[in-house]
């Protein structure tokens, strides 16, 4: 169990800025999700740590030693690719005992460990079967296999599941963090489906346009956003104007209370439209104030709302951002 | 819009196939029972011009090749077509077509290497390519001659060779025997590489390089297990198809020389000359022999393309 | 630490260094031949003569321009652009239809058909026009006219022009584009035309012009026949006037150069998916 840490790293690709200055420091064993929309720097951060890009400034560290510069083959880590990552001139035995073939193990040890690795995946009968033969969850599978197989340090995930469908998705998903947390290897997990990240990490990042606006649990990323984007880009959001006419109050479905007591206080609106969906339901309000239309969740059975119905609108207290004009 | 439901056969199945609209799909029971034969009628025109254009030649050069002397069926002709001068010139076309071949594998593959991963200049690798495009094609006639002027005895190239000493022409060298036919044929063998192999380099995965990295191995380790691996079908394929080129090729050979241990020109020595019935089939036994040499060498190299395609879809 | 640094920085430079000397290498390797000839052709000295010191003298155009005037230049030219033209709407007429037709209902035949577009490698040139003297004397109504080369210049063409139109019909949504149009009401005839044929134009100016490129090109089928193509005519030409020979040459590959880079150009133009028209599918037009 080693840590990993971005000291200061700055990148830019021309006059593109992929990374402004990311301090960010892993500890040993955890998984820590870097979660964004395309183009926020998530994936160059990553790239960095596996030593494929080289940052214009700033320090990369593994544990106590500095490996900025160090190549990529001589870095102790696991990656794990997006897609079409394993070699397809040799078999799934032969993909996982790759890394150790290079270490030069010895070849009872590289066996029994393949072995052991291919039964971690379940994916243990399918050794002698080549890549082209595989299903594109198992190929993945094969892939976290083969990066585990080394005991890398780092283990480092590229939006591993983005080109899966979604059943296989989910699955997988829980396996990867099943596994991490037996192995207690040290992950970086990119990512830009939020779901996957609220679902598997300890810590999740959540970056754009090349900064890191939040780091912090699953619930406090979700709970408490610490800026703006944050709390637009991870769950759904209803923008409300500020109380004082400038700017605007973010806040989530969940956190309005919805009653149909009159208050001026309180917002007031109509509701448009009454969606049940099991234990929630959603209620849409369009609001007297600006037209605008407010989606509010509700236990389902607390309250008896109708189209058409007058309705009070107030936001829970110490919930919501606000976000200055 | 399709029609999904089955019409029953009988009267209302008729009325149903007379009143559709004579522009729509075809009724599903013609869909059904004549699916795979009227599929196959398309490729009736291809096939009938095949049949006439190439198959008919083809097929007459081995009917007039099985003729004895006096003009009977007979495998004499055959069998003389691969003794004697004619072996020799077989052996010869062989070396030095198989030397092409080796030379342009080398070399068609290095410059295609560093065209793929040239990232600037950004017009190089167009270049390369377009040019690539108008080398491989290019007639014989205008490289036959390009190479006169270069390296012929009065060629630039050889005046300058003797300006560093090299006289060029000492020893064996001629532009007609095997090293020289082997430099110009390169002039066409290297582009043809290069279009081979540059898809191929395209789909080496750069997944593949960087998990390699990961993984502890050197470029080294990676060319020597995945990266020339993946590429050998398409190296091999890329011989077998620089082989068959340089064989049969014609009318380069034909400005530079006379020399008749070249098949093709041997050939057309047979063709054109004033000859009795025998010796005629004995030409047609060469380009006979010849058929089925580059036969051998295609199917190798269409097995060796599949081979090749199969792990770009994986 | 450091001294990883420094190798790895190193190792990259070489690694560098010998592609870079290999496009060196190749530039010179195939630009001398074309200088030389360029030199011979239109240098008004002895050829014995030619070297570094007159490299700027005495450069005209008189040789080729004496070349036109000869008797069947024009002849030999005209012929050879017919035939280009006619092997040109032979093969589109041929294989556009053919292509079509496997993409769409026989998808299983495509690995054969793509076979059968290798065997004009399996029968090269020289063995076809033997086949051809063969048959001669049966067919001379038809093979007495210059015309009947252009079915076999499309045989000899047809590994390049076939790959091209595949290739083309790979990179578009044929069968979704062509069901959208039925049920919209075109028949047959209009989809072809109004909606495959322009989606195929990269595929189709690419196969044209190495048509075009092949039929000026072509020596051995019409020496054999002894048709009076331009090829033909050069190398005729040039045992009477080398250096007009060798400037007719030049010409021929000028022409044939800027077909070529018309095709790369127009193929970069046209492939307006970056995602699914991928470098490597524009390398495959041209083999």
């Amino acid at each position: 169990m080693t840590s990993l840490s971005f000291t200061g790293i700055r990148k830019t690709f021309g006059t593109t800025v992929a990374l402004e200055s990311l301090d960010l420091a892993l500890q040993p064993g955890e998984l820590v999700s870097l979660l964004g929309p395309s183009g926020c720097g998530k994936t160059t951060a990553l790239r960095i740590a596996a030593g494929f890009e080289i940052p214009d400034t700033g320090v990369v560290s593994l544990g106590e030693s500095v490996i900025t510069d160090t190549p990529a083959h001589r870095r102790n880590m696991g990656m794990v690719f997006q897609s079409y990552s394993l070699f397809p001139n040799l078999t799934v035995a032969q993909n996982v005992d790759f890394g150790l073939r290079n270490r030069k193990v010895e070849k009872a040890k590289r066996n029994s460990r393949v072995g052991e690795m291919l039964e971690l995946v379940q994916l243990g009968e399918l050794g002698k079967r080549y890549p082209h033969q595989l299903s594109g969850g198992q190929q993945q599978r094969v892939a976290l296999a083969r990066a585990l197989a080394v005991q890398p340090e780092v283990l480092l995930l590229d939006e591993p599941l983005s080109a899966l469908d979604a059943k296989v998705r989910s699955t997988l998903r829980d396996e990867i963090r099943r596994i991490q947390s037996e192995l207690k290897t040290t992950t970086l997990f990119v990512t830009h489906d939020q779901d996957e990240a609220l679902a598997i990490s300890d810590r999740i990042g959540v970056m754009s346009n090349g900064r890191l606006e939040q780091l912090g649990t699953p619930e406090d990323v979700y709970l408490r956003p610490a800026s703006p984007f944050v709390a637009r880009f991870v769950g759904s959001i209803n923008e409300l104007p500020n109380n004082n006419g400038v700017g605007k109050i973010l806040v989530r479905p969940e956190d309005i209370t919805i009653s149909e007591d009159e208050n001026e206080l309180t917002m007031r609106g109509t509701v448009t439209r009454v969606t049940f969906q099991g234990p929630v339901t959603i209620i849409s309000v369009r609001v007297d104030m600006n037209d605008q239309l407010v989606n509010v969740h509700a236990a389902s059975g607390s309250i008896h709302a109708q189209v058409g119905d007058r309705v009070s609108l107030d936001v829970t207290p110490g919930r919501g951002i606000i976000e200055a004009a | 819009m399709a029609i999904v439901n089955i019409p029953p056969l009988g009267e209302e199945g008729a009325v149903a196939q007379a009143t559709a609209p004579s522009h729509f799909w075809r009724t599903p029971i013609d869909n059904i029972r004549n699916k795979k034969s009227l599929a196959w009628f398309g490729l009736v025109p291809f096939f009938l011009f095949l049949i006439l254009f190439l198959l008919i030649p083809a097929i007459s050069v081995f009917a007039q090749a099985l003729h004895d002397e006096d003009g009977s069926f007979g495998f004499s002709a055959m069998r003389e077509a691969i003794s004697g001068q004619n072996l020799d010139a077989f052996i010869f076309s062989l070396k030095f077509s198989a030397g092409a071949a080796f030379v342009g594998v080398i070399f068609g593959g290095l410059l295609a290497y560093a065209a793929a991963t040239a990232t600037r200049p950004r017009w190089l690798r167009n270049i390369v390519s377009s040019f690539s495009g108008v080398a491989a094609n290019m007639g014989g006639l205008p490289l036959a001659f390009a190479f006169l002027s270069l390296l012929g005895r009065q060629g630039l190239g050889t005046k300058i060779l003797n300006a560093f000493g090299w006289d060029l022409y000492a020893g064996d060298f001629k532009l007609g025997e095997v090293s020289g036919l082997i430099t110009v044929y390169s002039y066409f063998n290297i582009p043809l590489m290069v279009l081979v192999t540059l898809p191929a380099i395209d789909g080496l995965k750069t997944s593949w390089r960087e998990a390699c990295a990961n993984l502890g191995g050197s470029a080294w380790t990676y060319w020597r297990r995945v990266g020339l691996p993946i590429l050998a079908p398409s190296l091999l394929g890329g011989f077998l198809l620089l082989f068959a080129n340089s064989f049969s090729a014609y009318a380069t050979a034909r400005q530079l020389t006379d020399n008749s241990k070249i098949v093709p020109l041997r050939i057309s020595f047979f063709l054109g000359g004033d000859i009795s019935i025998g010796e005629d089939a004995v030409g047609y036994s060469l380009a006979a022999w010849m058929i089925i040499l580059m036969g051998i060498s295609m199917a190798a190299y269409w097995l060796l393309r599949r081979r090749a395609e199969r792990w770009s879809n994986s | 630490m450091e001294q990883l640094m420094r190798q790895s920085r190193s190792q990259r430079a070489l690694g560098r260094l010998l592609p870079t000397l290999v496009l060196i290498a190749s530039a010179i390797f195939f630009a001398f031949p074309l200088l030389a000839m360029a030199r011979f052709a239109f240098q008004n000295l002895q050829v014995i003569d030619l070297g570094w010191n007159n490299l700027f003298e005495k450069w005209s155009f008189s040789s080729v321009t004496a070349s036109f005037s000869d008797d069947f230049f024009a002849e030999a030219l005209t012929l050879s652009l017919k035939l280009a033209v006619g092997t040109a709407l032979f093969t589109l007429g041929l294989l556009v239809p053919t292509a079509v037709w496997v993409h769409l209902r026989l998808p299983k035949a495509r690995v054969f058909v793509e076979f059968l577009t290798i065997l004009p490698y399996v029968i090269p040139a020289i063995a076809l026009v033997a086949g051809i003297v063969v048959v001669k004397p049966h067919a001379r109504w038809f093979l007495n006219s210059d015309y009947s080369l252009i079915p076999f210049y499309v045989v000899l063409a047809l590994p390049f022009t076939y790959r091209s139109i595949d290739t083309g019909l790979r990179a578009i949504d044929l069968k979704v584009l062509v069901e959208a149009s039925r049920s919209l009401g075109s028949t047959w005839i209009a989809t072809l035309f109004r909606v495959v044929i322009p989606n195929l134009r990269a595929a189709i100016i690419s196969s044209t012009f190495l048509t075009v490129a092949v039929v000026l090109g072509e020596y051995t089928i019409s020496d054999v026949l002894l048709k009076r193509t331009f090829p033909s005519f050069m190398a005729q030409y040039r045992q009477s006037d080398p250096r007009g020979g060798y400037a007719l040459a030049i010409l021929a590959l000028l022409g044939t150069t800027l077909l070529f880079v018309a095709i790369g150009v127009l193929s970069k133009s046209r492939s307006t998916r970056p995602q699914q028209v991928s470098r490597s599918q524009e390398n495959e037009i041209l083999v």
